[in-house]
């Protein structure tokens, strides 16, 4: 069997690719690609313990946590194309006020 | 000679799925162009989905792929081809004195991490929880079904609120006139200068005030206008 901390240790790697990819990505959609990367690997960690400690809790959070993801992506694209429609830019250093 | 291979393939599956995982993921992160990302992104989730089998969770590894590599994925690739995404350009480091400071906390991070990751490994194991279900079927459908319809039904009725105000957000956002342009008449309290509505006029600044859409659509001439070809 293997140990619960590999798995543990697998789901920090992959969150801080997706903190590193956030901090370091410019482009809007990449930066959102980024989170649902973070989503994940917490999501890794849910299930570990859920088969380690044989209790099905955490496998019905992680669903739970999917729905939001796309509930998320839906919200967050349309977000992004009505940026892009106003400023015809993905970069998010030129949206960087909240005015227009 | 079989007994052992039994033992040893599990890890070889986990290694092999972590390293997919990890490559991916650097790979999304590196990649310049948005659409190689999405691609790469959908690595990452092919190979959690695989470890979600070697978990024992095989609903989860579905909804995973049905999900996440089918409906979220295919969203993102077509939002990039709508937009028509190029590649991200290298910019020079903004900041570049912090460079040796970030090194030094990053290091500081990993250290921690490896400390801790040290002492729970040496720790002696705490008592195995009792089981609440057949180890069999925790990850099945049947178990998940009758935990979201009875312990965790709350939640899940919460959940299906949550996408219909999303589903009325996106639509309302994608919205060609979601956002209008600042030079278009906004009926209401806004005093505009008379030259937004007759460009002939260049100069004159004398405030105009619309207080309805009607009124608006009058002063800037759009009214009579759209009367007029009513009547043809």
């Amino acid at each position: 069997m293997i140990p619960l901390s590999w798995y543990l240790a697998l789901s920090a790697v992959l969150f801080t690719i997706g903190v590193a990819g956030v901090i370091i990505k410019r482009n809007a959609i990449a930066m959102f690609m980024c989170i649902e990367l973070m989503l994940n690997a917490v999501n890794l960690t849910f299930v570990a313990f859920s088969s380690f400690f044989r209790d099905v809790s955490g496998q019905l959070f992680v669903f739970i946590v999917m729905t939001v993801a796309a509930a998320e992506a839906a919200v967050g694209l349309g977000i992004i194309l009505a940026i892009f429609r106003n400023r015809e830019s993905l970069d998010v250093d030129d949206a960087s006020v909240m005015k227009l | 000679m079989f007994e052992s291979i039994t033992q040893i393939a599990p890890y070889i599956f986990f290694f092999l799925l972590a390293g997919l995982a990890i490559g991916s993921a650097i790979a999304v992160v590196a990649q310049r162009n948005p659409l190689y990302s999405a691609i790469s992104l959908i690595g990452v989730f092919v190979a959690l989905a695989g470890l979600y089998l070697t978990l024992a969770a095989p609903f989860i590894a579905v909804v995973q792929i049905i999900v996440y590599a089918g409906a979220i994925m295919v969203l993102v690739v077509f939002v990039i081809m709508l937009l028509n995404v190029e590649t991200e350009d290298r910019r020079p480091l903004r900041l570049r004195s912090l460079v040796p400071i970030a090194v030094l906390l990053a290091a500081v991070l990993f250290a921690e991490a490896a400390f801790i990751f040290y002492f729970v490994n040496e720790a002696p194991a705490p008592p195995s929880p009792v089981a609440t279900l057949n180890p069999s079927s925790v990850g099945l459908t049947a178990s998940i079904g009758a935990g979201l319809f009875t312990t965790y039904l709350l939640p899940f009725e919460i959940t299906s609120i949550l996408i219909l105000m999303a589903l009325v957000g996106a639509m309302s956002l994608a919205r060609r006139s979601a956002i209008r342009p600042t030079d278009v008449v906004v009926p209401g309290a806004a005093v505009l200068p008379r030259q937004t509505f007759e460009p002939a006029r260049v100069g004159d600044a004398t405030p105009v005030r619309a207080d309805t859409t009607t009124e608006a659509a009058a002063l800037s001439g759009l009214w009579d206008r759209a009367h007029e070809r009513e009547d043809d």
